[in-house]
């Protein structure tokens, strides 16, 4: 459709489509999980003793590993898209990171079969419902992001331009660096608190 | 005009199905967003008459529905709230006029994501249909009033171990999907329309040329985004209370039911500003054709908006006054709220100046668009009283509170959004409507509209509380000349939903039988009507480069007509 405008008129597009909508809707993701931290923190200020002391201590350390892991899936990710400078790079990266992002999904559902073996549950007390819903949120995210980069290993494997793949490539990347980066709030806060 | 350049790539879609059903022209999805609007909007109407019925007459049957028990007239109230705020009121002013708009205004072909904005108009529908279904499940719809405050709003006093099935298809938690699903449909439009108007503009077309509407329905849907965020939250964590049994919101459980009242407010009361912007964009268009006159102090109208849209988000807790918040943030949320007139009151005074002084031509869209003014001005200034929360304390809760915001809501969503309807039917159905037809609309609406809800604020101010169904059970407060006036408003709202059929016949009769419309009927210089009427699948035959300001009226530089259209290559005189 661009060719039918004169080329001195043509506006450059100082952000595409794709990542400009994806930056809106992170935007509106951080208010989502603002909403759900804002209201996690003023229950935590006004409750005494949460967690109390009945209940099974969280798995601190293998979380800080888990952690970890998704640290190095963050850095995966960005050698990944720094790398990519043809059609054919290597998509060895890409593929480290899908496979760091299902190790963390399912360490985390490990600890929560543990969790849940011990008697700590929704039910248990506002803390067991606020800690199932922030990192189940969460999980629900790592799970959209993996998908997302499945997608796009996916439509690389297919030939489209490059300027294109690498369009896909920041797009997809935004969404999992935003999965990354909000973890560490959401381990200090839940986990160290 | 040679098709060989046409600015759509495709072909126009050939069959029925995917040319008015399936479609991802943003004008079927514009004009599909405000037919469901409507409809909502009828089923609405229908529960405020019914309520509004047993108030005039407690007890007595209702015409064309039997009795109402105490329940179904909470259930009404609540649904009636529910479904004009967020199914009436954000298709038709948001999805509807965005997708309308903003493409053709901006001269462009069809949105950023057309496909993605299919896709909003279906899951909006499916939302309509579960709101719709949960007034027939088991023990009715929600009915803990439309904000839905736990504990009411979850069920059975927070059963701490529902069956979960029963918990999800209950009124409640059907309501809260159904909001959930709204939310995302709107989300998805919202980020539609922005992306669009920031990547798709003509060229020529730099911001400070983009029609005041498009403006205002971009700073809405920025304002929506950054709010919806936590009632989203909310909303997950009120369902989670319901259907599985946390104890968010419940204090025995050590949660606490303020908490939603804080993260549906946060959303709550910016939209209010999200649904009035687009409305006042409407009326900027309106009143500035219909004048023949440059809407006065553009720029500023732009920056006001932009305020507003930044205070909006920190006035919420004033809707919280006698929740038992803090007196000291009360007196914070108070001062922000009564601020956040100011810059509303710069809107309308440029509003006023553009009237100032033009030739004005009381056409059917102006005296909608005249018609809103007044009636928000009395919206706009009762709400400096409730901002103040000494004030607030006596009032909250009554009918002071129920005139005063529909006085604000009633002419942002309906005389918005017949404004905007007469102005630009010509231009999105190729027919005219009937003139008669429509000033007869136009004054029974305004007039009934004000019988409704004028002599509520003098019952809210002696004291009637908004949530009491039956008045005879307490003869201390219903006395005369208080129960004439709830008679008055019940005969003048009836007189409001009648008068809505001649819309109905009007729009319709001209459908089939109305003049073919002109392209430009009004004179307008902005880019929808410098094409077809309606225009093509892809909106313009060629491609619209943009030369001049939206609003160049009374141009002595032309011969036959007073106004430079946008797309005009013409020197402009430095005046």
């Amino acid at each position: 459709m661009d060719t039918s405008v004169p080329l001195h008129l043509q506006q450059r597009k100082f952000v595409s489509n794709g990542m400009l909508a994806m930056i809106f809707f992170l935007a509106a993701e951080i208010m989502f999980f603002a909403g759900l931290i804002s209201a996690y923190i003023v229950n935590r200020s006004v409750a005494d003793g949460m967690p109390s002391i009945q209940q099974p201590r969280l798995p601190v350390e293998i979380t800080a590993v888990n952690t970890l892991l998704l640290i190095i899936s963050f850095a995966t990710l960005l050698i990944f898209s720094k790398k990519f400078k043809s059609a054919n790079s290597s998509r060895l990266f890409l593929l480290l990171t899908i496979f760091l992002g299902l190790i963390f999904l399912s360490v985390q559902g490990n600890e929560w079969v543990k969790l849940l073996r011990f008697g700590f549950s929704t039910h248990t007390s506002i803390y067991g419902a606020f800690f199932y819903t922030l990192i189940g949120a969460h999980a629900a995210h790592v799970m959209i992001g993996l998908i997302l980069l499945l997608y796009l290993f996916l439509k690389l494997q297919k030939s489209t331009s490059f300027d294109n793949a690498k369009n896909k490539i920041a797009v997809c990347s935004l969404y999992w660096y935003f999965v990354v980066g909000i973890w560490p709030v959401l381990y200090v806060l839940v986990y160290l608190n | 005009m040679e098709p060989s350049t046409s600015t759509h790539a495709h072909h126009p879609p050939q069959s029925f199905l995917s040319k008015y059903v399936f479609s991802s022209d943003h004008k079927v999805v514009g004009i599909q967003y405000t037919l469901t609007g409507l409809a909502m909007a009828a089923v609405g109407g229908f529960l405020a008459y019914v309520f509004r019925y047993n108030l005039a007459y407690p007890g007595s049957p209702i015409p064309l529905f039997g009795e109402l028990s105490a329940q179904q007239y909470n259930e009404f109230v609540t649904c009636h709230g529910l479904i004009m705020v967020l199914w009436v009121a954000m298709p038709v002013i948001i999805s509807g006029l965005g997708n309308l708009l903003i493409p053709i205004q901006i001269g462009t072909d069809d949105m950023a994501f057309p496909t993605l904005n299919m896709m909003s108009y279906w899951v909006f529908l499916l939302s309509c249909i579960i709101l719709l279904a949960s007034f027939f499940v088991p023990g009715g719809s929600a009915a803990g009033g439309w904000t839905m405050y736990p504990p009411l709003s979850a069920n059975a006093y927070h059963n701490t171990n529902p069956d979960f099935w029963t918990a999800l298809f209950s009124g409640n938690s059907l309501v809260i999907i159904a909001l959930a699903l709204e939310f995302v449909s709107m989300l998805m439009g919202g980020i539609n329309f922005i992306v669009t108007t920031i990547n798709k503009r003509a060229p020529g077309m730099t911001p400070m040329r983009v029609p005041v509407v498009v403006w205002m329905l971009n700073i809405a849907s920025v304002m929506f985004m950054f709010a919806v965020g936590p009632v989203f939250a909310g909303a997950v964590l009120l369902l989670l209370d319901n259907v599985i049994g946390t104890g968010f919101y419940d204090p025995a459980r050590g949660g606490d039911p303020i908490l939603f009242e804080h993260l549906f407010w946060f959303f709550g009361h910016p939209e209010v500003y999200v649904l009035l912007l687009p409305s006042l964009g409407v009326i900027a268009e309106i009143i500035s054709v219909f004048s023949r006159k440059p809407i006065f102090a553009y720029k500023t109208i732009i920056y006001l908006s932009l305020v507003s849209a930044v205070l909006s988000v920190m006035v919420w807790a004033h809707h919280q006054f006698v929740s038992g918040i803090d007196p000291r943030m009360a007196t914070f949320f108070s001062v922000g709220t009564i601020i956040i007139s100011i810059p509303f009151a710069g809107i309308f005074l440029s509003y006023m100046a553009t009237l100032w002084g033009g030739s004005i031509r009381f056409t059917v869209p102006m005296l909608w668009a005249i018609g809103f003014i007044g009636v928000f001005l009395i919206g706009g200034l009762t709400g400096l009283f409730l901002g103040s929360n000494t004030f607030d304390i006596y009032v909250h809760g009554t009918y002071f509170v129920i005139a005063h915001f529909h006085y604000t809501l009633f002419p942002i969503v309906f005389l918005g959004f017949f404004a905007a309807f007469y102005f630009w039917f010509p231009k999105f159905t190729g027919k005219t409507l009937n003139v008669t037809l429509g000033k007869l609309h136009f004054w029974l609406t305004f007039f009934s509209f004000n019988g409704t809800f004028f002599v509520l604020f003098f019952n809210g101010l002696a004291g009637q509380h908004r949530r009491i169904n039956d008045y005879t059970l307490f003869p201390s407060i219903m006395q005369e000349p208080y129960i004439t006036f709830q008679k008055v408003a019940t005969i003048s709202a009836i007189i409001l939903i009648l008068s809505q059929f001649i819309f109905l016949f009007n729009f319709i009769y001209s459908l089939i039988k109305g003049k073919k419309a002109v392209n430009n009927p009004w004179n307008s210089s902005t880019l929808e009507w410098q094409t077809d009427s309606p225009p093509p699948h892809g909106n313009f035959h060629t491609y619209p480069v943009v030369y001049h300001g939206a609003y160049d009226y009374s141009m002595p530089e032309m011969k036959e007509v007073d106004f430079v259209p946008q797309n005009l290559p013409l020197e402009k005189k430095t005046i």
